[in-house]
């Protein structure tokens, strides 16, 4: 069998909601073992997130929730309980990694902040990663990924010129920015562990992992002494640039020319000389089908794209289907779903998805008994208490 | 102190696909060379340029800031001997990460097979538009386009117009950010093992990692996610006016609702006209919350409060509440920031006689620091002493920079 690249390395996670468990989807989805501990008494408030399998709501029926959780175990523990803080720092002391994306403070509550876990394993790597980071007038505060990009500045930056910024309509910070520059740091951290031995604390604040994703816009303002002016779908040096109606209902086509030869197939394939302004390329685009032009284009060497919904980067797209890009794994309360894999291949290892998302505390015997090795009356009497639930 | 990525050398040849990765790896401690043709990478000639200037001399802003702390070495990649450096060069590196078009390291003799032969641990990480084959493998590129591919552009926009695409080249900077994942991922397998890896990441792919939950509507209910720009996605959701700009608000749709009895409660001390009317349980229910006498009478009770604060004021008063908003910030409001001031977040820089405060560390460390240690480099500032390190001899250098083949 071919190895799995994170093979052998154990996650605590404390993740929840949005950029956090997508950080460790990223290494769970690399043989890492990543055991999520939630509860019932408090739901990752994602579990009760739409979209539901078949509609219908239910903590273990979200597709929110599961594309973020492929690979993991789940084990409850209820942290308010002191057996249950035991249990969870039985777990810590002989794991790797430590994650959270709680406001500061509240792993101090369960008796789990930096200095402790590294007082208990001092090879665990701790991954917090509040809002706003762990000091400053800010440090307490909560946000999601969108009121995170409006912070940010992203959501004012996207934006047709002169109308109300809309940002990308997704809490985008959550999906790549953050889970990408914490899995970035994990994976940096636990090589100083190999190297030395020793774990240590990694403050991400999620508005500056985001912000460095809009350098040159910051820089910009210093030299102009104003803020940048939104570019919609425009660009500094590509004319035309820009996305214009197809035919059919809500269909578009973005068109991207770099050069006057560009320019030239352009006004070829559209059959009219005048580009001067979108209007008179949006009525000749509008009698394409959006595809279909788009590869009238490429083929002729102008980069050109249907504007794909949902539908058509699951169904349609030949390319992600080439690249096996959705994964359909079966849930035993959801059934057979759909799955994002990760947008990379390796030549020679098992870097594709494993199995789906866990149900609420589907592991927490397993992970007692494997871990911990309690036996099955144990779990039981705790589950009785109210502490692994 | 010692970087996290300390003794690993990156050759980085590629340009807007690989720049953010490569300053990625640079910052955490690992020596980046960046491979330039003699004509410079792409991205230096990219507007906009500091001080608005032009010509020769004019630094490029996307350049400077994405290549901070790595080295620049041009090699003329049209002649054998400039080839031949590079294979020498990256026989001895532990990452080469590169961003030209899938096939063309082949066709130079410096695929992965060719290179993994004298290096078998080393890691090759391949950014590429749509992924070293398929049907779209060859396809033109730009970031509009893919984010295009990759169904992203699509959700962004307004309800009643054009898609439209998010600042700051998004699609490009996911293949980066993947890419760094992957390559860090590629290395730790390598280090465990001795074995190298292509690692073939595909920007129209990590684009498609951004559609949040509209893959999974589609799937399980059949819906196919819209744009909402300039509307309420549902009441409570979206951007609001306020005295000097806007709010982002989620007072609905998160984890059951959670949040919105504690909006209701703020509007009620602020002794709102109609804030008592937004109790019930119809405000839970999705398909009340989705119509349009939802979002209007939201709209109203919201805007009577709003209309009469500022924004930053809105988002501290809000956090005393527990209500997710935020202001909708713009660079100038980001550089006030006393929060971020206080984080010591931006690092002093001077670019072209100017000191400006960069972007700083993405990620605090606390053993290993994220580390700037020198501005984007110029062109070719450091190939004698990068061929120097990788034991060219003075003469082979010599021949080197009388032939052209590097400069």
């Amino acid at each position: 069998m071919i190895r799995k690249p994170l093979e052998g390395i154990r996650v605590i996670d404390f993740c929840w909601v949005g950029a956090g468990s997508y950080a460790t989807k990223l290494l769970a989805d690399q043989g890492a073992d990543v055991i999520k501990i939630e509860s019932s008494a408090r739901v990752d408030g994602i579990r009760l997130s739409a979209p539901f399998a078949g509609g219908k709501p239910g903590v273990n029926r979200s597709g929110y929730f599961a594309d973020r959780n492929s690979s993991k175990r789940s084990c409850t523990i209820n942290m308010k309980t002191a057996k249950g803080r035991e249990i969870a720092r039985r777990l810590i002391a002989d794991c790797d990694v430590v994650t959270n994306s709680f406001t500061p403070g509240v792993m101090e509550r369960f008796g789990l902040d930096w200095e402790s876990v590294h007082e208990i394993n001092p090879r665990a790597v701790y991954l917090a990663m509040s809002m706003q980071g762990d000091g400053g007038p800010e440090r307490y505060y909560m946000g999601y990924g969108l009121t995170i990009s409006g912070v940010v500045g992203l959501h004012a930056m996207s934006a047709m010129p002169g109308r109300l910024p809309v940002g990308t309509g997704t809490n985008y910070p959550d999906h790549i920015p953050n889970p990408c520059h914490a899995a970035f740091a994990v994976l940096a951290a636990l090589r100083h562990v190999r190297r030395t031995g020793q774990g240590q604390f990694i403050d991400l604040a999620q508005t500056e992992a985001t912000i460095s994703v809009l350098g040159p816009s910051i820089l910009e303002a210093q030299f102009d002494d104003r803020d940048p002016e939104p570019l919609g779908n425009g660009h500094r040096r590509f004319h035309p640039h820009g996305v214009y109606p197809a035919s059919g209902d809500d269909r578009w086509v973005a068109i991207a020319v770099a050069d006057d030869a560009q320019r030239r197939v352009l006004a070829d394939v559209l059959g009219t000389d005048d580009l001067s302004d979108s209007a008179s390329i949006a009525s000749a685009t509008v009698e394409w089908d959006a595809t279909d032009l788009a590869i009238a284009l490429q083929e002729r060497g102008v980069a050109a794209a249907p504007v794909e919904d949902a539908a058509d980067v699951v169904e349609r797209d030949p390319q992600l289907a080439h690249r096996n890009h959705w994964v359909w794994l079966e849930h035993p309360e959801m059934g057979e779903t759909v799955y994002n894999a990760p947008p990379f291949r390796f030549s020679g290892l098992d870097g594709t998805i494993r199995t789906a998302a866990p149900m609420l505390g589907q592991h927490t015997e397993q992970v007692c008994r494997e871990l911990l090795g309690m036996d099955p009356d144990e779990v039981a009497a705790l589950v009785e208490d109210g502490v692994l639930v | 102190m010692v970087g996290a990525l300390e003794g690993l050398t990156v050759v980085e040849y590629g340009g807007q696909l690989t720049n953010y990765c490569g300053k990625m790896f640079a910052e955490l401690g690992a020596d980046v060379i960046l491979v330039e043709p003699p004509s410079g990478s792409d991205l230096r000639a990219e507007p906009p340029f500091v001080d608005g200037q032009s010509g020769d001399e004019a630094l490029s802003i996307q350049f400077a800031y994405r290549n901070t702390s790595k080295r620049s070495i041009v090699l003329d990649m049209d002649r054998t001997e400039g080839r031949a450096a590079f294979g020498r060069i990256a026989g001895q590196a532990d990452i080469v990460l590169e961003g030209q078009r899938p096939g063309r390291l082949d066709e130079m003799g410096l695929g992965y097979v060719a290179l993994a032969e004298r290096n078998p641990s080393l890691v090759m990480t391949s950014v590429t538009p749509f992924g070293q084959t398929g049907p779209y493998a060859a396809f033109e590129d730009s970031d509009l386009i893919l984010m295009a591919f990759g169904g992203l552009l699509w959700m962004g926009g307004y309800a009643d117009g054009p898609p439209v695409r998010a600042a700051g080249d998004q699609a490009y900077m996911a293949g980066n950010l993947f890419g760094a994942v992957a390559t860090m991922i590629a290395v730790t397998n390598a280090e465990l093992t001795g074995e190298g890896q292509h690692v073939d990441v595909s920007v129209q792919e990590s684009v498609v990692m951004g559609l949040e939950n509209a893959a999974q509507f589609y799937d399980l209910e059949g819906h196919v996610r819209r744009r909402f720009g300039g509307d309420q996605r549902e009441a409570g959701f979206g951007v609001f006016p306020c005295r000097d700009g806007h709010v982002f608000l989620i007072a609905s749709g998160i984890g059951g609702n959670r949040f919105w009895a504690n909006l209701v409660d703020w509007l009620e001390e602020e002794n709102i006209e109609g804030a008592t009317a937004l109790r019930g349980a119809k405000w839970g229910k999705r398909d009340f919350m989705a119509s349009d006498a939802a979002q209007d009478e939201f709209w109203d009770v919201f805007t009577r409060f709003s209309l009469t604060r500022n924004k930053q004021d809105l988002y501290h008063d809000s956090q005393k509440w527990r209500v997710p908003l935020g202001p909708v910030n713009k660079p100038t409001d980001i550089l006030e920031s006393a929060q971020l001031r206080h984080r010591g977040y931006f690092v002093e820089m001077e670019m072209m006689g100017r000191s400006v405060r960069m972007p700083g560390a993405p990620y605090q460390l606390s053993e290993t620091p994220w580390q700037l240690t020198n501005p984007a480099p110029r062109l070719g500032e450091h190939t004698d002493e990068v061929l120097k390190r990788f034991g060219f001899t003075v003469d082979e250098r010599s021949d080197l920079f009388s032939s052209g083949a590097v400069a």
